[in-house]
Parts: structure tokens; sequence; C-alpha cells
């Protein structure tokens, strides 16, 4: 078994250590003021012990745990007091990540996680090792879970020669069925004194790297919802000097002298500099948080895996194992398809680094005809020819936000009550973007039933077509609600296991006929079982790693 | 196609009576604290939402239907959305027979059944017979396991 990097034994005893240091402070805090006995003089002392006790809890943390490669899986055991140890098996392992952050990074250091299809977490975490270690980590876990898919397609999992010899360094190059592919090195490369950069090369080719005007451009033209909320966070810290900024800006406009002291012409020049002004922030964060996030993006393959690497402040870098693939998403959004870019994702049952889920970009951005392409090269899909919903479903979407439009004027109205603001009337002009809504609500759907794949687009502020392989259904269900059935239309759910669902939902098919539906529902049934059968007899893992 | 046990509405009959009294006692709340409420309108609302749970009730055991056909396990249930679901048995993960106190006072247990999917991914079949539960629990975990497929998450 190893040990964690040494330098983790400085950081878990600085981390219990001022963990520890508080509960003695506030217990002493607290009681000085009501027990006689107890002094405030005492703070000192306390704290020291208390830090000297998580100091020594943290570097007896370090010594206690322990991980280690073994034949068939991976071993985590941890704990002080309570001891865990944990075994993954290598078939189940979906990603092995690696992840460095600017501190990290000047030491060499990084922290590698490794996910399999359960739970919500990661299911084990190294925090932290050297760089070296954690890339020889991710290609002995890669190598590994390759091996046993290798030895299950084979049907020789029992007769493994390495089973009966464990150990720690040698890796599975000596295994006949491995040394004989193209893209192995030699096991002598395979020693841990080498540069890594020399080790990953040699193996790794290269699919996509993300050029620097692909990268502008998708920093440029995504919004991230994380940028609004680390804005209203940083409103809810610092709430009294912000809005003093704000209405020192709005001042030179019209804007009033402070917030006590204005008129209705000067709240309204307020309101709409800061609105403009919250904007203009939200969206420069947003794409210098995009910018560091994909900056030197690099997607690869080694053997059956993809491999990625990103980041300019924190660098990630993690493996996704084609056949753990659940379904390909392409996403853009209304500022990409005027340039005509787009993104390509693929989505596993793991957790990812960003606690996004399994969705890993694959080609953050691309131009939209390549990233087709690649969509065409990854899943082997057909060039999709999309069907749309009946024209009746318009005229649902054109109900449907007509009613939000009303619920905005009442709103409006009801402010008008309470507030001097007065012609409320003038919010009907909502009611103008219901048709143009419901309109582009309604060219987006498109649903295509291939040979081997469903392809499923809605969405118009983002738009996603997920290519989904008959095989990776997990269930269907068609939904009518009772407007629905009025109408005689339904929506059809394909459920898949990938596990991102926070932010992306489930692939449905919107508001076709019924008749229609039923036979989508009906198709993904059998071609589910006809696919697994043939997938039995060939072995195929239905993408091709190398996409582009 | 196989319906639930009748007793199932008494279930849910039950569910819509805890809601509607919680319902009844919000409303004698704000009668109290906030602003009077007429007795009558307290007592109409609250039988009104009774009344509704009660057909709901009622209209949902019509609904709610299951089989086990030659792939999948397939439902049908849903008053306001109805909902047909297939549930590949090569996709069933476990399978398991719940029942909590009200479902045990009437002696009535479920079945749950287990997929890797992101929605859907527990599947309920309440208002069984505890011996009916037992025996589709075991239909469905045979025929889950004849039908496995080589490609787990």
């Amino acid at each position: 078994m190893n040990r964690l990097h040494p330098f983790s034994a400085v950081v878990y005893a600085l981390r219990y250590g001022l963990l520890w240091m508080w509960l003695p402070f506030i217990l002493v805090s607290l009681l000085a003021g009501t027990v006689a006995v107890v002094s405030i003089a005492w703070l000192p002392v306390v704290t020291a012990l208390g830090f000297l006790f998580g100091a020594g809890y943290g570097i007896v943390y370090y010594y206690r745990f322990e991980y280690g490669i073994t034949p068939d899986t991976f071993d985590v055991a941890s704990g002080v007091i309570a001891r865990r140890s944990r075994e993954i098996p290598y078939r189940r392992i979906q990603n092995v990540d690696v992840r460095q952050g600017v501190f990290q990074r000047v030491l060499g250091l990084a922290i590698v996680t490794i996910e399999t299809a359960g739970g919500g977490t990661s299911e084990a975490a190294l925090n932290v090792v050297s760089k070296s270690e954690a890339d020889r980590l991710q290609h002995q876990i890669r190598r590994r879970t390759a091996a046993v898919d290798q030895d299950d397609s084979a049907e020789s999992a029992e007769d493994d020669p390495s089973a009966e010899h464990p150990s720690e360094d040698a890796p599975a190059t000596d295994r006949p069925d491995e040394t004989d592919r193209s893209d192995e090195r030699p096991s002598s490369v395979e020693t841990d004194s080498r540069p890594t950069a020399d080790r990953r090369e040699s193996s790794r080719q290269r699919l996509f790297a993300l050029e620097s005007r692909e990268l502008l451009l998708y920093s440029l033209t995504t919004v991230r919802p994380a940028a609004i909320a680390a804005i209203g966070f940083l409103f809810l810290f610092a709430t009294d000097t912000i809005l003093d900024l704000l209405v020192s800006i709005a001042q030179p406009l019209g804007g009033p002298e402070d917030l006590q002291n204005g008129d209705t012409q000067s709240y309204g020049v307020l309101t709409v500099v800061s609105v403009i002004n919250g904007v203009i922030i939200t969206y420069l964060v947003s794409v210098a948080y995009t910018f560091a996030t994909y900056y030197d993006f690099r997607l690869g393959r080694v053997d059956e895996d993809f491999v990625y690497e990103r980041g300019l402040l924190q660098r990630y870098s993690g493996s996704i194992p084609a056949e753990k693939v659940q379904s390909v998403t392409v996403t853009d959004n209304p500022l990409q398809r005027l340039i005509d870019y787009a993104g390509l994702w693929v989505e596993t049952a793991g957790y990812g680094p960003d606690s996004s889920g399994g969705s890993q970009s694959a080609v953050p951005m691309a131009r939209a005809d390549h990233v087709h392409r690649f969509t065409e090269n990854l899943t082997h899909v057909e060039t999709p020819a999309f069907e749309s919903p009946p024209p009746i479903a318009r005229r649902r979407y054109l109900v449907r936000y007509s009613l939000i439009a009303a619920a905005v004027v009442a709103a409006v109205f009801g402010l008008a009550q309470v507030t001097p603001i007065e012609r409320w009337y003038f919010a009907a002009v909502v009611f103008a973007t219901v048709p143009p809504a419901a309109h582009l609500r309604y060219v987006h759907l498109g649903y295509y039933v291939g040979e081997d794949h469903l392809v499923i687009r809605r969405g118009f502020w983002r738009r996603r077509t997920t290519v989904i392989p008959y095989f990776r259904i997990q269930t269907v269900s068609t939904r009518r609600s009772i407007f629905q059935r009025r109408l005689g239309i339904a929506s059809l759910v394909v459920d898949t296991a990938s596990s991102r669902t926070l932010f992306w939902d489930t692939p449905t098919i919107y508001d076709v006929d019924l008749e229609d539906a039923r036979g989508v529902h009906r198709t993904g049934r059998t071609r589910l079982q006809s696919a697994l059968r043939e997938r039995a007899r060939t072995d195929d893992a239905g993408f091709s790693v190398d996409f582009t | 196609m196989e319906s639930l046990h009748p007793r199932i509405r008494l279930l849910w009959i039950a569910q819509t009576a805890i809601l509607a009294a919680v319902f009844g006692a919000v409303l004698a709340a704000v009668d109290r604290w906030i602003t009077p409420v007429p007795t009558a309108a307290l007592a109409g609302i609250v039988a009104v939402a009774a009344v509704l749970g009660i057909a709901y009730a009622v209209r949902l055991y019509q609904i709610w239907q299951f089989e086990l056909q030659d792939d999948a396990l397939y439902l049908e249930r849903g008053v306001i959305t109805f909902v047909e679901t297939a549930v590949p048995f090569v996709r069933v993960q476990h399978v398991d027979t719940q029942f909590g106190p009200v479902e045990r006072l009437l002696g009535l247990s479920s079945v749950v059944v287990y997929t890797a999917g992101s929605r859907n991914a527990d599947v309920r079949i309440p208002g069984l017979t505890p011996d009916r539960a037992r025996e589709l629990q075991d239909t469905l975990r045979d025929l889950a396991v004849e039908s496995e497929a080589d490609d787990a998450v």
C-alpha cells in the first residue's frame, strides 16, 4: 500500500489543527461569560492545545491513509479511529480525474478522484499525491480497466495470469493480448522516474485541441449560470459597498444623490443603469470563468479511452472509457448558431470533477459542420433528417406563453396598486414576444428515428441535440397531460443512465402525435433488444474513439 | 393488464384525508391569528378538498395498470398526466418489496423496481397483496437475471 505525498501531512495537520482550534476557543469564550471558574485568560492556551491536537490528528490521518493498486481492485484504506477500507473493482470505474490548483501546480502536486456509477460523490479521492504519481495512477487504472474489459470479451477472466501473481509495479503489459497493440509502449518505458510528458506523448494520440480563436469564441458566446450565482453571492456579502458603487455610477446619468433621496425618474435611471451594470459584470465574470476553465483544452485517446486536459489556474485531466459513454449531445446557443459553431459533450454515468454529473465536454467549441462530422464518426449515426411535432404543438406554446405574459401583466398591475407606478398597461408589450417565442420553441424541436440511434433535438437558448444509441435506453415513457390528451399529442421520455439531470433534462421528444409517440416507444423497445443481441454477438463498443 | 388491489383506494384516501386535515388546520390558524374566515367557508373548502381527493384516488385506481410483457414491465398510471412506461427486464438493477405502516395495516405491499436511469430510476407498483408482491419480485428477478446484458454501467 502507498501513502499520499508527504506534503499532505502538512495540509491535513493545518486543516485539522485549524478545525480543532475553534472548538475550545468558542467553548471558552462562551463559558467565560457564564461560569465563574472559566477565565478568558485561558484562551491562548486552549487554542494552542486545540491546534496541537488537531495537527496531531491530521498527521496520524496521513499515516493511516493508504491506497494501492491490486490486480482486480483499487484499494483505499483510511480513518484514524473508525477505519474504512474500500475496494473498487476496475470494471466499475467510470473515470479517473486529476485536478491541480494553482498552488498544487507550483509544487507539482495533484488530487486524484476515482468515479464509479453509484453514489453522489467520488468513490475515492487522493488528496494530494505528486503529479507523476497521479499520472502513473491514472495510466495504470485505465490500463487495468481496459484489460478487465478485454478479458470480459474473451471470457477468460478466470485464467487471468496476473491475478495469480499480484504485483504492485509490474503492470499488465506482459499479457499477450496487449503487447501486440500498435499504440502500446514497451513496459520498460513505464518507470516512475521518467518525465511525465514523455510517457504520455508516446501512447497518446491527439484527437482535438481547442485553438485560441475557438477558446475566445467559446468564452464570449457562453453564459454560465455559475457566474450569476457568484455575483449574487458577492452581493449578499458586500451589499452596502455595491449599492454605493451603483448609486455613484448612475449619478452622472441622472440617478439620485443617495438611496434615500430621489424622485421617480432618478430611481428609474438608477434601476436601468444598475441592471445594465449587473448584466455586463455577470457576462464578464462568465467569460473569464469559461476562459479559465477551458484554457488549453486537449482531448486525446489512449487505447479505447478518451483523455482530456484543461484549465488555466486549476488544471483538470481525466479519462473516459469509450464503452462507458451513454449518449452524445451537441449543444449550441443562438449566438453560436449565428456564427455557425457548436459544442460536443459525452455523457457517462459517473460524476465529473465539475460536480456537474457525468457529462464531459469532448469538443467545447468547433465549427458546426466539424462537430456534426465528429458526432457521426463517434456514434456512427447517419445524418439525421429531423421530423417536427405537428403544428398543434405550436398553438399549445402560444397558449402557454400567453398565460405567462398575462401573469406578468397581472403582477405589474398588482405592483401598480402599491407603488407609484402608473401606466401599468405598458407591460402588455410582453405579449408581443409570445408568438416569436412559441414559434422558436417549436422550430427547434425535432426527432429522428435512426437505424441504431434515436436523435432528439430541443431548446432554443441552449439547444441540445442528443444522440442515444438504442442499446443505451434504460426506460421509455409516453406522457400525456390533460391538455395533451385533448389535443391528441404526447411526449416521449427516453431515459439513459447518464447522470446529468440537474441542469439538463432527460431527453424528451415533446408534443408529437400520440401514434408517433407510441411508434417511437415501440421502436425504442424492440431495437434495444435487437441491439443488445447484436452487441453480445459482435462485441462492438458502439462508439469510435477515433472520431476527429 | 393487471389492476391494483382495491384496498389501495383506502390508502390513497387516507393520504388525502391527512392532507385535507393539514390544510384545514392551516385555515383554522389563519382564522384564529390573521384574519377571520367564516366557518362555513372553512368547512366548505376542506370538504371540497376531501371530495377532490377521494375522486382522485378512485380515478387513479381505475387507471393504474401493469403487465409483464415479453421484454419489459409495462405500466400505465396518472390522472393529471397519463404515463405509459416500459422498463425492459434487461435494465432492472434490483427489485424491492416495501410496505409502510399504513400499507401494513391494510395488508398491502409495494414492489419497487430500480434501473440505472436518471429519471424514473425507481418504478413503484403499489397496492399488491404481500403474496403477489413476493411473487412479482421473484418473477422480475428471474427475468432480469435471464436477460442480463453485458454492458452494465
